[in-house]
């Protein structure tokens, strides 16, 4: 393994159900990602891509081959080993926001940390929250708070505890262009700054931001571009969905 | 973790407000019984009064006591199980929310933690109002044993400091007893779970549930087999028994059982809103079971008991009607001596007195004293008035029959009897009466034994067998100087009456404060199950439904299920009548069913009525807000 390679995944498996309807999602998965990447993966509906986000971040469990967190095989950990990970290494998006509806943005951000039995110094979860521009909305509750706005503290949320790889699935998928826009430049500024981040996306616009993409076909890894365009992103997955 | 618990509590008040009610009216139950039977057990007779007064004011006071000790236990039973109910139903509606914490981190150990935080807040918050309410509920329950007559005169619960720590402590130990399980499964939740608007939903029959309910189907099938076996007291026991044990097996196969009922009700006749209202609580079978189940409890025993008594004080009265043989009976203030004997007409009369003894039974240090009663008889005259009684003339002076309500002893055993001050000391039980399924005396004993001054203000009653060939009028007005006279069957029928008083009061204080607890548990189910749906609601409206038709469809919905409850509660409460049959058949040869029906026509008309008004209520506030608000709002 390179050693600048945070997370590998290596054969890995998975399939759903048993018999003739059992669909395999992950069909012998390898891919690496590498430290400060922002890597896109994209494919047609029922392609597997969210199985491969989720089996890479311990979420679902793996029928074969192994996940590789630095050096951490992911997939031999238990249950509190598998929490104690996600509050401290990694970190997640996603779509729907899922915020804490009775906690303020700064409770929200604070959370994972206060699970890992930290006391944050207020500072610090007012600079996540600063970060991504809601440095003034601290103590406002999600519903008082736009989708974009929402989306931005759930970012901060993923980022305070400066996970190793933050997991984005479909972060702009329930956002306007405008709020899309600023969710994305969030992303981009911090892989700049060194953050691995590895984003599932339906969107060739949200994609072409990333430093690569992968494409997904039948559980399979199809294609890769780097440096592609809107437009070339967009012809791929025509292609790949035709 | 405190403070997140404090902050879901402020947020979803609507939520906990069901959980906080019952942890309040269990723990207000739980300290009126309480207080009342630690009072009832220092309270003492009145100075000055009679050897024989002192010992019936024991003898209601340990009424009383065992009274409550029954409403006590029962009150505690209920608080764990609706209690316990409700807040697994609560933890339920949180899935997500506690799918999110793991997601973000949450240990299963931390979401155990947070869950068992919240309820020991919720049983404070709970047992703070409890304490009031319970002092108020404790001047209902006095008033009620004032009225039924299971305390004296002068009788008032007494507040003692040390109760609100027993209470508070009750409070919070019900709530964190009642929230660990649901605390277990929900740990289990998977942080994917969050992903998912819906969730997978957690297997809902699981086999230690099914286990349990299936060994409380046992215990119920189990007592009723034994029921006839069992004797007049015993059999009554094990029957009333019967629908407490069907109650609670048929709410924990509830998530089988409801939505199978449920689908025989043709609710597909009522259109498309009967259609989504059958898909709805098939779909859901959680919040089906869980609105159920307190109907279950509260149809099963409520009429379960209810038609047990009345089944039981009527099998009574058929029963003396039989063993009884007489034209008239005179109640009279103490024995009524030769008076009736000597008047003309009369071809034989006996005269019996109740009076409050103390009995011992066993010896050495297994040696038992309680509270009885005996009565006082003329042997030859009992026998010719109950043709069935057997040979009596072994008891004279020094000896006791066993009677009709006898428990614990047999011909061959010696107990010791001590009437007023008066010790008659150890006595050879002789021969004995057959049991009366309605009670009555422990032992009789021969009328001579107690000095007739002291029996002078006690109530006794005579039969009498006329001649003949006299003019029962007659007889009447001869025999009126001597104390009231009732013909047979309008005597006996009091007599049952105030004979089953006691049980029945008991079922009036139990089940009635038991079945308002339970009522607050159907409407408090109802609540929670409306108050988390308004996503769900705005879904359907979106689709084309208006809101009245929404409100119809829950409503609809909420019918179904009650009425599914009712089903499976008017089965367990047929279980105790099944008991009945047995145990009637077994001890007085003849099966005597006596339902209530009015009772349960009550209950089943206000049962439905009072979930549709709830469901409609909860359901127009869930749908308040215009549905796209509800669906654009994601946290």
């Amino acid at each position: 393994m390179q050693s600048d390679t945070v997370i590998a995944l290596e054969g890995v498996s998975r399939t759903y159900g048993a018999g003739p309807t059992a669909v395999r999602a992950a069909d012998g998965i390898d891919i690496s990602f590498r430290r400060g990447s922002w890597t896109a993966v994209m494919g047609p509906s029922g392609s597997g891509k969210s199985t491969l986000l989720h089996c890479a971040a311990g979420l679902e469990r793996v029928d074969a081959g192994r996940v590789m967190l630095g050096d951490t095989d992911i997939t031999t950990l238990d249950d509190d080993e598998l929490s104690q990970l996600r509050r401290t290494r990694i970190g997640f998006v996603f779509q729907s926001f899922n915020l804490v509806g009775a906690l303020t943005a700064e409770q929200n951000v604070a959370l994972p940390l206060r699970l890992a039995g930290r006391r944050p110094p207020r500072a610090e979860v007012r600079n996540a929250l600063a970060a991504v521009g809601l440095g003034e909305r601290a103590g406002h509750r999600p519903r008082e708070l736009s989708g974009g706005q929402q989306q931005r503290v759930a970012i901060a949320r993923a980022m305070v505890t400066r996970p190793e790889v933050l997991f984005a699935d479909e972060p702009t998928g329930a956002l306007d262009t405008g709020a899309a826009r600023d969710v994305l430049r969030l992303l981009r500024a911090s892989a700049d700054n060194g953050q691995t981040i590895v984003m599932v996306t339906h969107d060739p616009a949200a994609a072409a931001r990333a430093d690569a993409v992968v494409f997904l076909r039948d559980g399979r890894i199809v294609d890769r571009l780097a440096g592609a365009d809107v437009r070339a992103v967009a012809d791929r997955l025509v292609a790949l969905e035709a | 973790m405190l403070r997140l618990s404090w902050a879901g509590f402020r947020e979803r008040w609507t939520l906990f407000a069901g959980a906080v009610l019952t942890v309040c009216l269990g723990v207000a139950l739980v300290q009126s019984s309480l207080l009342l039977l630690v009072s009832a057990s220092t309270t003492s007779a009145p100075a000055g009064a009679g050897a024989l007064a002192r010992m019936s004011f024991d003898a209601s006071t340990e009424a009383a006591v065992a009274l409550l000790g029954v409403t006590l236990g029962f009150a505690a039973l209920l608080a764990v199980f609706i209690i316990s109910s409700t807040f697994a139903f609560t933890v339920e509606q949180r899935r997500r929310e506690l799918a999110l914490l793991r997601l973000v981190g949450g240990a299963r150990r931390q979401i155990r933690r947070l869950l068992l935080a919240e309820a020991t807040l919720l049983g404070l918050v709970g047992s703070a109002l409890g304490v009031p309410v319970g002092v108020a509920l404790m001047g209902v329950q006095t008033w009620l044993l004032h009225r039924l007559g299971f305390v004296p005169d002068g009788f008032s619960g007494q507040w003692r400091l040390w109760i609100v720590a027993v209470s508070v402590g009750t409070g919070v130990v019900l709530a964190v007893v009642g929230v660990s399980l649901a605390a277990r499964r929900a740990a289990r939740v998977r942080p994917l779970d969050a992903l998912r608007d819906t969730g997978e939903a957690t297997r809902v029959m699981t086999t230690a549930r099914l286990l349990t309910g299936l060994l409380f189907l046992a215990g119920a099938v189990t007592l009723i087999g034994l029921s006839p076996v069992g004797g007049a007291v015993g059999g009554q026991a094990m029957a009333m028994n019967v629908s407490v044990c069907a109650a609670i097996a048929l709410t924990l196969l509830g998530p089988s059982l409801v939505p199978a009922v449920a689908r025989l009700i043709p609710a597909r006749a009522a259109g498309v809103l009967g259609g989504l209202a059958t898909a709805n609580l098939r779909d859901d079978r959680r919040r089906t079971a869980s609105t159920a189940a307190p109907v279950i409890v509260l149809v099963g025993l409520v009429l379960g008991q209810a038609s047990a008594s009345s089944s039981f004080t009527a099998a009574g009265q058929l029963e003396q009607q039989r063993r009884i043989s007489a034209d008239l009976v005179i109640d009279a203030p103490g024995p009524t001596g030769d008076r009736v004997t000597t008047t003309p007409g009369v071809a034989s009369a006996s005269t019996e007195v109740e009076v409050p003894i103390a009995l011992t039974t066993g010896s050495g240090d297994l040696a038992y004293t309680r509270s009885a009663t005996a009565l006082l008889v003329d042997p030859a005259g009992y026998g010719r008035t109950h043709p069935g009684a057997g040979d009596l003339t072994a008891l004279r002076q020094g000896a006791v029959v066993a009677g009709p309500g006898a428990d614990g002893f047999s011909p061959g055993d010696t107990v010791g009897v001590r009437v007023g001050d008066q010790d008659l000391g150890s006595l050879p039980v002789v021969a004995a009466v057959p049991q009366a399924i309605g009670g009555g005396a422990t032992v009789l004993l021969p009328a001579g034994v107690v000095p007739a001054e002291q029996l002078a203000d006690v109530p006794s009653h005579t039969f009498v067998q006329l001649l003949p060939d006299v003019s029962r009028q007659q007889a009447v007005s001869t025999l009126t100087e001597v104390g009231t006279v009732s013909d047979l069957d309008s005597w006996l029928e009091r007599d049952s009456v105030a004979r089953t008083a006691t049980s029945t009061g008991v079922l009036i204080m139990v089940m009635g404060l038991g079945g308002l607890y339970a009522l607050i548990g159907v409407i408090n189910s109802v609540v929670v199950a409306g108050a988390t749906r308004p996503r769900e609601f705005a879904a359907v409206r979106v689709t084309g439904f208006t809101r009245g038709q929404v409100v119809r469809a829950a409503v609809l919905e909420s019918i179904m299920v009650a009425f599914a409850g009712l089903l499976l509660g008017l089965l367990a409460a047929a279980g105790t009548l099944i008991g009945v049959i047995a145990t009637t058949a077994a001890v007085a040869g003849t099966v005597t069913v006596d339902v209530p029906w009015l009772l349960v026509g009550a209950v089943v008309v206000g049962t439905v009525l009072v979930t549709a008004v709830t469901s409609a209520l909860t359901t127009r506030a869930a749908t308040r807000q215009p549905p796209v608000a509800l669906l654009g709002a994601r946290q």
